[in-house]
């Protein structure tokens, strides 16, 4: 059992208040309690000699909590700790919980042969029961239980405990007669209760982030024992998924697909307006007018995920979220309307989801929104129109209407939101439904002919229609025979030939690559990104020795551990920086820290020993750099060498940089954010990060010239088929792509003319749209 | 100098202290819980106990012993604040040649031992707002080549002007925070009390 020490200015007080806590307990079963309280019987003061005194009285090998009051109390017992053996400090929690009610609770729980963590955690929540009873919400307000047990977990989820996962465990949870709370070790958020998706999603859990799950009542243990196996299982993510799937995989829903294609054209239909409750009249039963919306909307998500999936079980959460129910219930009971309390209270939660860290997790946001109409448009009796023949024009775009529209109807959608990893646009993409995004503010009148090229990121009403139907059958032709001819070579009208190769995340992106001529990336960190602790040099020999396989013997480039900035691993944990993106990323990660770089090189260079392999070090800024990596890797055996060019430094003086190397490979998503100082994942700013900005290409051409050894490309701008064929003109050998764009890539390649492509032109072009005006 | 001037010191810290007790309980029973006076004058009142006990062969044993003293015997956030200077300051001083350099690097350590304990900034309206000035004066003094006499009068004159500076402040560490804006227009005790421990220095340790 945990000791436990408080430490007040005051003796009486401290004495009244063990007293008031020791009432709970039978005596036989209460903690060790000492006191540190007063100068003396009756004068005020703290004294950090008495304090660690007290601590050696109270130590445990469980732990020692500490309950303080104010002011000197708190730097009398910091003081404390460093007069008492450093074996002793590390068993002792000084805790912010209130004096009284944190004894009260501290001694109950630990009364319970609890942890200490167990123990500091309800004491923290002491507060809560008085604040709840007087009407004080909580930030984190959880039920105030003893968690009879606790498990420890890592999120594995690239993205986090998001929405899906998180209505996942928050199912399976309220199946169990047991009540379940979520406390992030990382962020320190929590407890909160894992029976409310409101909470769990606000909880902003990312991945790597270790949770602790308590539980509490007649089938805690189960509980727990579910909760292990579905974190185990990425929380039905399933294992190393890149999560949301990637665009090309087996589609969500069942209803039949779109063209495939990147442009489309057809009459607008415009959605997604704010409903109107101007007309709604409230009557005297507006909570019986709520349960029948909920009703009926419960029976339209039932239907929608048996046969479009995961995404409406979130929604499903969403509406039955008991937290959520009862703020709108208590709006009601004030006199709000049935549709007004239930908007006010999702606008609140969207704001909520919008104001998290993570981009996936604000886009969230969309979820919630298509609750929140579902339930408006049966409160107010509006039906949902069904768009009908055209392309659609949203304001942002929510799974439900992607997965549900008639693509045989609706033959694209264009987005006014920027974003490409929101719900709706990746159930879109998946059903292979032209898409765009981010075409802002346009006035389109209803029913105007509108038509879009997401190849050119052009959006137009009223274009030239024949125009675009020749595009539309000019692409339909072009993907058939790129697919068709995936295994020739790339070679251009004048006789170059490009390399072009795949990016590999996980070995199943070599399996299914068709005419890639290699790959120009394997990205380690996503290959064992599902992993807690570190693969072995053996299983990394093997995952690369698979990939080679895949791809017929064919070379592999391998990029050493790409961490940091957004892309965490779990087994590597980083200090959090106000600054990610300009911290410790790529190499630089390892300069302090070696050994796993160590490891990685070795698995290389063996896997080199059997097939051919190239090897580069990602997010380098200078020689020194380059020379240290150099060193760590050691002899290079017939192994070829390079770096990625990312940041505009190295771009610049890739010339010295490049020196002992035998190419270099060209970031271009993280040299276009770098360049413009615009992060793509920030929708107020993506505009600017375009990859086609002449300053990036700018860059690329320095690269080419200077660096004075074979330069590749890696980044989306090689997966942009027209953009590949600038990247060739401009002297780029070799662009490595996502794998359904190789033989796209490809394919233009082979009707490219370099010499006719006006580079001086397009370098000297104003800006991005100049550019493709170009092409 | 050696280790006498440092008990002179102490010794003249404790009657200035005392003489100021009833001055600086006012200043804090203006903003705070009105104790500093009573808790300073108790806890050196023990330090003059301490050296009228025990002798000492040495600065650092006598300003760390003087620091464990206080530690017990303040009571209030001066005590581990208080204490914390003289214990650092003393271990500062082990075994070195007591010079104008030495005992800056000594008030260094004190001062940032009080700041890693009190995690207060310039300007929060605490003692350190009288520390701070009171350490570049000091270093300024000595970089010019100014015996410890002159070093120790520009700290303290220093100190009483951030003494004075903090009158305006608005208090964000201790008690006197919990006042928020009416903290503004008192001067703080804590800064007080170490102006006071200053100008006793410059009287007695050169």
């Amino acid at each position: 059992m945990i000791g436990i020490v408080v430490v007040s200015h005051s003796r009486a007080l401290a004495e009244a208040a063990v007293g008031l806590a020791a009432e709970m307990v039978a005596e036989d079963k209460r903690p060790v309690i000492a006191i540190a309280a007063g100068l003396d019987a009756t004068t005020f003061g703290t004294d950090a000699m008495a304090v660690s005194e007290a601590l050696g009285a109270a130590d445990s090998p469980d732990g020692v909590l500490v309950l303080l009051d104010l002011g000197s109390a708190v730097l009398s017992a910091e003081m404390a700790l460093e007069f008492v053996d450093p074996e002793l400090a590390a068993r002792v929690r000084l805790t912010s919980a209130p004096l009284v009610e944190g004894l009260v609770a501290a001694v109950v729980t630990a009364s319970t042969d609890a942890s200490l963590d167990a123990v500091a955690a309800e004491a923290e929540r002491g507060l809560v029961g008085k604040q709840d009873h007087l009407g004080v919400a909580a930030a984190y307000a959880a039920p105030v239980v003893e968690a009879d047990r606790t498990v420890e977990l890592v999120v594995g989820n690239e993205h986090g405990l998001h929405a899906r996962p998180a209505a996942r465990l928050v199912g399976l949870v309220n199946g169990f007669d047991a009540v379940v709370t979520l406390t992030d070790l990382d962020n320190g958020k929590g407890p909160v209760d894992a029976g409310s998706l409101s909470m769990v999603a606000t909880l902003n859990a990312q991945q790597g982030h270790r949770l602790r799950v308590g539980a509490s009542g007649p089938q805690a243990a189960e509980a727990l024992a579910a909760v292990e196996e579905l974190a185990k299982q990425n929380f039905g993510d399933g294992p190393g998924s890149a999560e949301p799937a990637p665009a090309g995989s087996p589609a969500v829903g069942s209803a039949p697909g779109g063209s495939g294609l990147d442009v489309a054209i057809g009459p607008a239909v415009l959605a997604g307006a704010q409903i109107d409750l101007g007309a709604y009249v409230a009557g005297d039963n507006e909570h019986g007018r709520l349960d029948a919306a909920l009703a009926t909307a419960g029976e339209q998500l039932d239907e929608l995920r048996d046969n479009h999936g995961d995404i409406f079980a979130a929604h499903l959460a969403l509406l039955r979220d008991g937290k959520v129910l009862d703020d709108v219930r208590t709006s009601i009971a004030a006199g709000a309307s049935a549709p007004a309390a239930w908007r006010q209270v999702y606008d609140q939660l969207a704001a909520a989801f919008e104001g998290l860290d993570d981009a996936y997790q604000r886009e969230r946001a969309q979820d919630v929104r298509s609750v929140r109409d579902r339930v408006l448009r049966l409160l107010v009796g509006v039906t949902e129109e069904a768009p009908t023949d055209g392309i659609l024009v949203v304001p942002e775009l929510d799974a439900a209407t992607a997965a549900t529209l008639d693509a045989t109807r609706i033959v694209g959608i264009a987005v006014r939101a920027a974003g490409t990893t929101g719900h709706g646009v990746i159930v879109a993409r998946s059903r292979g439904i032209p898409l765009i995004t981010g075409i802002g503010d346009v006035d389109v009148p209803p029913g105007a002919v509108v038509s879009f090229d997401a190849r050119t990121g052009s959006f137009e009403v009223a274009p030239d229609e024949e125009r675009v139907r020749a595009t539309i059958t000019e692409r339909e032709g072009e993907r058939a025979r790129a697919i068709a001819d995936a295994d020739q070579p790339a070679t251009t009208r004048d006789g170059r030939t490009i390399d072009v190769l795949v990016n590999v995340g996980v070995v199943q992106d070599a399996v299914d690559a068709r005419g890639a001529d290699g790959s120009g990336l394997v990205r380690t960190e996503v290959l064992f990104g599902d992993r807690r602790t570190a693969p072995t040099v053996d299983e990394q020999v093997d995952a690369f020795r698979a990939i080679a396989r895949a791809l017929g013997g064919k070379p592999i480039t391998i990029r050493t551990w790409d961490i940091g900035g957004d892309k965490p691993l779990p087994f590597l944990p980083q200090d959090r920086e106000a600054n990610p993106f300009l911290g410790e990323r790529g190499l630089r990660v390892f300069r302090r820290r070696p050994e796993l770089l160590r490891d990685q090189l070795e698995a290389i260079r063996r896997t080199a020993a059997e097939t051919p392999v190239h090897v580069i070090f990602p997010m380098v800024t200078t020689a020194d750099e380059v020379a240290w990596a150099l060193q760590e890797l050691g002899p290079r055996d017939g192994l070829e060498v390079g770096i990625m060019v990312e940041v505009p430094a190295a771009a610049l003086r890739v010339g010295s940089l490049a020196t002992e190397l035998d190419f270099v490979s060209i970031g271009t998503n993280d040299l276009t954010q770098y360049t413009t100082a615009a992060d793509r994942t920030n929708a107020a700013v993506a505009p600017l990060a375009d990859g086609l900005d002449p300053a990036v290409l700018q860059l690329i051409d320095h690269v080419v010239r200077n660096a004075g050894v074979r330069v590749a490309v890696c980044g989306d701008l090689a997966s942009d088929p027209q953009a590949a064929v600038l990247l060739a003109a401009l002297g780029v050998s070799e662009l490595s792509a996502v794998g359904p764009q190789v033989p796209l890539v490809k394919a233009r390649l082979r009707q490219a003319d370099l010499r006719r492509v006006d580079t001086a032109a397009v370098l000297a072009a104003r800006d991005a749209a100049q550019v493709r005006g170009l092409l | 100098m050696g280790v006498d001037s440092f008990v002179s010191w102490l010794r003249d810290v404790a009657g200035s202290l005392h003489d100021n007790a009833a001055y600086l309980t006012e200043l804090d029973s203006a903003i705070g819980d009105a104790d500093h006076g009573a808790n300073m004058d108790r806890g050196f009142q023990a330090v003059v106990g301490l050296l009228d006990e025990t002798s000492f062969d040495s600065a650092d044993e006598l300003l760390k012993k003087a620091g464990m003293t206080l530690v017990s015997k303040v009571g209030g956030a001066s005590g581990p604040l208080y204490g914390t200077f003289f214990l650092r300051f003393g271990t500062a001083l082990a075994g070195v040649d007591l010079t104008p350099e030495t005992i800056g690097k000594g008030l260094h350590a004190g001062v940032e031992g009080v700041l890693a304990r009190g995690k207060a900034e310039l300007g929060d309206k605490t003692m350190y707002d009288a520390w701070a000035p009171a350490l570049d004066a000091y270093d300024a003094a000595v970089a010019g080549g100014s015996e410890l006499g002159t070093a120790l009068t520009a700290a303290a004159e220093a100190a009483a002007k951030g003494r004075d500076a903090t009158i305006p402040l608005v208090a964000r560490k201790g008690r006197a925070s919990y006042l928020g804006e009416r903290s503004a227009g008192h001067q703080d005790p804590g800064a007080t009390s170490t102006t006071l421990i200053l100008e006793s220095a410059a009287r007695t340790l050169p």
